[in-house]
């Protein structure tokens, strides 16, 4: 047997005699184990009360009578985010984003009734899942378990005696980090083994979560190689709990906290009264369709007409209404596409500040890849918010040309008592409409999404390595 | 005072404690100033409404002029809504990254306005903010652990805590170092929040209040690190142990809390209110008309006396069944509003027993920016939606003319009291 | 000669430790201006004598008096009277001699200014060199010299020593012995407990042996050998013996 397990067995031995190592981390195998249940319980949960959710609003869409077609661009239709099986290791910002839209005509909408506006204050403390237990509370317990490896045995001069035996520097470190590492993969081992049983769920990707486990054993990883790099530098072992400690609460809760609001600070968004407000007037300045004389829509009408060789509107074998509805919303819609867009582009831009942040805590990097890989980050709620538009989009203007092909001018115009009849569309077109069906993103997709923060991640354990190395080839020197 | 100097030069030479006061202090101020930057932004956002109101309607108005139809000035035009920062909402930004605080209504359907939000990045939002109640809530604890962790037990390892006992006035000694300790914790946190406090205008009272949580936040920390040091265990046993009471106290029972009180008080989602109410306006168009005039005549006997509808459209009948519609859920609301209420009085009881909560729910509550908060914007929301109904009705249902100068008669949402 | 006015005065003193009776009829009376040392083993209650006399532990019987003052009434009042120097004398690594006397008699009461602390400093042997400087490269003799400074200069009428010789080395404790009896001339009580004999028989004026919790021997210095080393290391042998049986 070498020595480096040898001192490991040792290190080991001595963890499993101390009480409060094992309750600590029987307590957080417990923790995890909870946070995996009420996880994935609350995921699957708000997965099942959006399907019915979703299931319900398409019946209502479908079940409805015999309507004019401008009236059903304004009943709209409410379309839920759905939530991939990695939603329930970690929701990300789910609970930050509304997860239901209201889709209708001239209008983009916010979605809604996000769960931070529906939970106690509590919510803000944080959420108890999977990855928070590993991200944030897992560095803490191997801190607790580790900081003395080294720095113990210097203080008790038992290093000395150790080195005396022939032991080698690089035989006792690594057999420590082989003790530590250990502990971090029993700490580990509940979120795997949940990790496991989600795979088996439907639609799973086997990608993203290979790049997720790959990421957080290379963060846990990292905090081993960190504790003993602290505890192989540091005089007296409280000076190394100190300073973990002092090192976890910066990387791990004041940073993420800090570098989001110097992000925003940075690069403000435009609110969305100030949008209205813009889109309004740029609408007013393409053309005021209130307006009769208005040369843009005078334009459009012109060439309608001479599109189809005719003098007057009425003359038109389409319904005008419905025409100029289409351009209307084309032109509402390419506004909206462009606000949007400078507001994507925007937190994006906030995202990529944070992103860069990664350099200075390793947490920062770990979560930018775990919300990543489990497409609850921006980028997957976006990616819902651009399929929605398209969607609304392509419904309102399906609703527009069948104003245009199936309602007549004369009885779109009329208003005597019978018209309000001759103008519905008959009810079996609702049901022909197609439903909204979110196309998620392929498993290449995630993965790619979440290489820049493994990326980050292990550059850091590189770099802590390396410090490791070179502190070990002085350990027991005297200063 | 004497023997204050001496302690003070004793702390002096300690290099641990210098730094942590240093750097507590440097986070409060930071803290605050991103606190103060963002409240500042919120007032500048708030303060950039006029004008960009004037504009829009201006041409709304402009428009409409040339008919004087008020159905379409009430269609057409957006109010704006506005909660402008308390006072002291910088030191506790609370609700306000993820909750509106300017919304521009119409005097349609409310329960289909209401609810919106607005623009933010979710994932900024996500950690939390870095603010005043942030510095105290979570960090001050830590930097309690670093100051008091070895107050005895480090004379003990030190050879000198017998020594120091057998001296007359021993339990002097331990009251005077714990005093300078906590004297000057409480002065890293609380000199600049007193001085941006004043800056931003906030009552003495207040002040005196948040003063009064902060000394009493520190207090609890120091009673427990002076519960875990009379275990008479080794400096960094205590610190170990205090760091794994802080990370329960403060990160892992909230959250735990969190799951457990939205387990218990199942809330439905707010997506039913939108639903139901859309289903109950858009109904309108295929019954007959005169039904939803009944209905809402029944309710609004004020307006019954108006002209009976004729076979063309009318904007009256318009506005009637959307108020039909916000009534036909007004039920769903009450229940809503009261489970979110629950769910927020159960996170509050927990201050009781858990500090960390209470000061986060006190420091909000202070600050106005709790959930509380905005249900009283809400509320102003709804008293003025009220207001805007009843102006553009009193036109609608009189077949009074619109004029461009009577969109300068509309209320403002200023005008309502605490608005 | 001794008595109940004696500054140190302890008659009948028990005490135990759940089963184990550590005072058993304890009975010691130190006059002022007078050294007493306690011998004995490891476990024979050297260190709780100590702690009953400064209020740490209570007697459960018998009588203890610090200057006519019962420690457990009255602790503080008890302390105003004791200089007491732990066997390792630690104290503030990071201030110098100066601050920390200052320091110390600032705690215990009585400020002095720099002037008078020096010049205690000097009495105590400590050289002008090392006034101001940090105590971090002290030796124990320094140390000691700093705090006998502080217990001058508080004008205690009591000085407990525990092990004050324990790794001195030779010509340190014969600086240590010269201090001792310096500060028996101002009339202070001495108590020393320690388990070195040689020590304690250039000191003391009186040597009690201590076993099982009780007063087993006495001896008394007497003319110009003061003690009678063979014979002292006999009675300590028995007291050994004892023991061991």
């Amino acid at each position: 047997m070498s020595a480096a397990t040898l001192i490991a067995r040792d290190e080991l031995r001595l963890l499993r005699r101390n009480r409060v190592a094992v309750i600590a981390t029987t307590l957080l195998v417990l923790l995890t184990l909870v946070a995996v249940a009420t996880s994935w319980a609350h995921q699957r949960g708000i997965a099942d009360l959006r399907m019915r959710y979703q299931q319900g609003a398409d019946r209502a869409f479908e079940a409805q009578p015999d309507r004019h077609p401008h009236r059903v661009v304004h009943y709209g239709t409410f379309i839920f985010r759905p939530l991939g099986p990695l939603a329930a290791f970690d929701p990300g910002v789910d609970a930050f984003t509304g997860n239901s839209m209201f889709l209708e005509g001239h209008r983009q909408n916010s979605a809604n009734f996000g769960d931070v506006r529906q939970s106690s204050l509590l919510v803000r403390f944080g959420q108890l899942t999977p990855a928070f237990v590993l991200q944030i509370v897992a560095p803490l317990l191997l801190i607790f378990l580790g900081y003395g490896a080294l720095a113990r045995e210097r203080e008790r001069g038992t290093l000395r005696l150790l080195m005396l035996q022939g032991v080698s520097r690089r035989s006792l470190v690594g057999g420590k980090l082989l003790a530590l590492g250990a502990v971090a993969l029993v700490a580990a081992l509940p979120a795997l083994i949940a990790f496991v049983a989600m795979a088996g769920q439907p639609g799973a990707l086997a990608l993203p979560m290979l790049v997720t486990a790959i990421g957080y054993l290379t963060y846990l990883a990292l905090w081993t190689a960190v504790i003993l790099l602290v505890s192989a530098t540091v005089r007296r072992s409280r000076d190394a709990l100190l300073a973990l400690v002092a090192l976890w609460a910066v990387t791990a809760v004041l940073l993420p906290r800090v570098v989001p609001d110097m992000a925003s600070a940075a690069v403000p968004l435009r609110n969305r009264l100030q949008t209205d407000v813009a889109i309004a007037r740029d609408l007013r300045r393409i053309g005021d369709s209130h307006n009769p004389a208005d040369p843009h829509f005078a334009a459009f009408k012109q060439s309608v007409l001479d599109r189809y060789g005719v003098t007057r509107v009425e003359d038109l074998p389409v319904n005008y209404k419905g025409v100029v509805g289409m351009e209307g919303e084309r032109l509402t819609s390419s506004l909206f596409a462009r606000y949007t867009g400078e507001s994507y582009a925007a937190q994006d831009r906030q995202i990529a500040l944070v992103d860069a942040a990664g350099v200075l805590s390793p947490t920062i990097a770990l979560r930018a890849l775990s919300m990543a890989a489990a497409g609850t980050d921006f980028a997957g709620h976006r990616r819902f918010l651009d399929q929605a538009e398209a969607y609304r989009y392509a419904l309102v203007q399906r609703l527009n040309r069948m104003q245009a092909e199936d309602v007549s001018y004369a009885d779109d115009t009329a208003e005597d008592v019978g018209a309000d009849r001759r103008k519905r569309v008959s009810a079996t077109n609702w049901s022909a409409m197609p439903d909204f069906s979110f196309d998620r993103a392929s498993g290449t997709d995630l993965a790619r999404g979440a290489l820049p923060g493994l990326a980050m991640v292990v550059g850091w354990l590189g770099g802590v390595l390396v410090l490791l190395a070179l502190a070990t080839r002085r350990l027991g020197e005297r200063r | 005072m004497n023997l204050l100097r001496h302690e003070l030069r004793l702390l002096a030479r300690q290099r641990l404690t210098v730094f942590a006061l240093a750097l507590l202090t440097c986070l409060t101020v930071a803290a605050l100033a991103a606190g103060m930057a963002e409240v500042a932004r919120q007032r500048a956002a708030i303060a950039a409404i006029p004008a960009a109101q004037a504009e829009d309607i201006g041409a709304v108005a402009a428009w409409i002029d040339a008919k004087k139809d008020a159905g379409s000035a009430a269609y057409y035009s957006f109010h704006p809504t506005w909660d402008a920062p308390a006072p002291l909402a910088f030191a506790a930004l609370g609700m306000r990254d993820v909750s509106p605080y300017i919304l521009r209504i119409r005097a349609l359907g409310l329960e289909a306005q209401i609810w919106d939000g607005d623009t933010f990045n979710p994932e900024l939002a996500l950690p939390g903010r870095f603010d005043f109640a942030f510095v105290l809530v979570f960090l001050a604890p830590l930097f309690v652990i670093a100051l008091f962790h070895d107050l005895r037990s480090g004379e003990r390892e030190a050879g000198r805590g017998r020594m120091l006992d057998a001296l007359p006035g021993a339990l002097a000694l331990w009251r005077r170092r714990t005093g300078l300790r906590l004297a000057l914790l409480f002065a890293a946190l609380a000199l600049p929040f007193t001085v941006a406090a004043v800056v931003e205008g906030v009552a003495w009272g207040t002040i005196l209040a948040v003063l009064l949580v902060v000394m009493a936040y520190l207090l609890f920390w120091i009673a427990v690190a002076a519960l875990i040091g009379r275990l008479r265990w080794s400096s960094v046993a205590n610190a170990a142990s205090l760091a794994a009471t802080w990370l329960v106290l403060v990160l892992i029972v909230p959250t735990l809390a969190n799951v457990a009180v939205n387990a218990a008080l199942p809330v439905n989602q707010g997506a039913e209110i939108a639903m139901a109410q859309r289903e109950a306006v858009n109904r309108a168009w295929d019954i007959p008309r005169e039904e939803t005039m009944r209905r809402f005549y029944a309710r609004h006997p004020e307006w019954a006396d108006s002209a009976p509808l004729g076979p063309a459209f009318h904007y009256k009948w318009y506005l009637a069944f959307h108020q039909n519609g916000d009534e036909s859920v007004a039920g769903r609301v009450r229940t809503y509003r009261a489970g979110l209420e629950q769910r927020d009085a159960a996170g509050r009881a927990l201050g009781w027993v858990l500090p960390s909560v209470g000061v986060q729910a006190l420091l909000t509550r202070l600050a106005r920016t709790d959930f509380a908060a905005q249900l009283a914007y809400q509320d102003r929301i709804r008293a003025f939606h009220r207001r805007l109904r009843t102006f553009y009705y009193a036109y609608l249902f009189r077949d009074r003319p619109f004029a461009k100068a009577d969109f300068a008669r509309a209320p403002r949402f200023g005008d309502v009291p605490n608005g | 000669m001794t008595g109940q006015h004696a500054p140190i005065h302890l008659r009948d003193v028990t005490l135990a430790y759940g089963d184990h009776r550590v005072l058993d009829g304890l009975s010691l009376s130190i006059a002022a201006g007078s050294v007493t040392a306690l011998l004995g083993g490891n476990g024979a209650g050297k260190s709780t004598t100590l702690s009953v006399l400064l209020g740490f532990a209570r007697a459960e019987g018998g009588e203890v008096a610090v200057c006519g003052i019962d420690p457990a009434a009255d602790p503080d009042g008890v302390r105003r009277r004791i200089a007491y120097l732990p066997e390792n004398v630690a104290l503030y690594e990071h201030l110098t001699a100066v601050e920390n006397a200052d320091y110390l008699l600032a705690l215990s009461g009585q400020p002095q200014d720099r002037a008078a602390i020096t010049e205690a400093l000097t009495a105590a042997g400590l050289q002008e060199r090392a006034w101001d400087q940090r105590l971090g490269g002290f030796s124990k003799g320094m140390r000691q010299k700093v705090a006998i400074a502080v217990a001058l200069l508080r004008e205690v009428p009591v000085l407990l020593l525990d092990e004050p010789t324990s790794g001195l080395d030779p010509r340190a404790t014969a600086d240590f012995n010269a201090l001792l009896a310096q500060v028996r001339t101002r009339g202070t009580a001495v108590l020393m407990v320690t388990h070195d004999l040689l020590s304690a028989a250039d000191v003391a004026d009186r040597i009690g042996f201590l076993d099982g919790g009780r007063l087993t021997d006495e001896v008394v210095a007497n003319g110009p050998d003061r003690f009678d080393l063979r014979a002292l290391h006999a009675r300590f042998q028995v007291g050994d013996d004892r023991r061991a049986a």
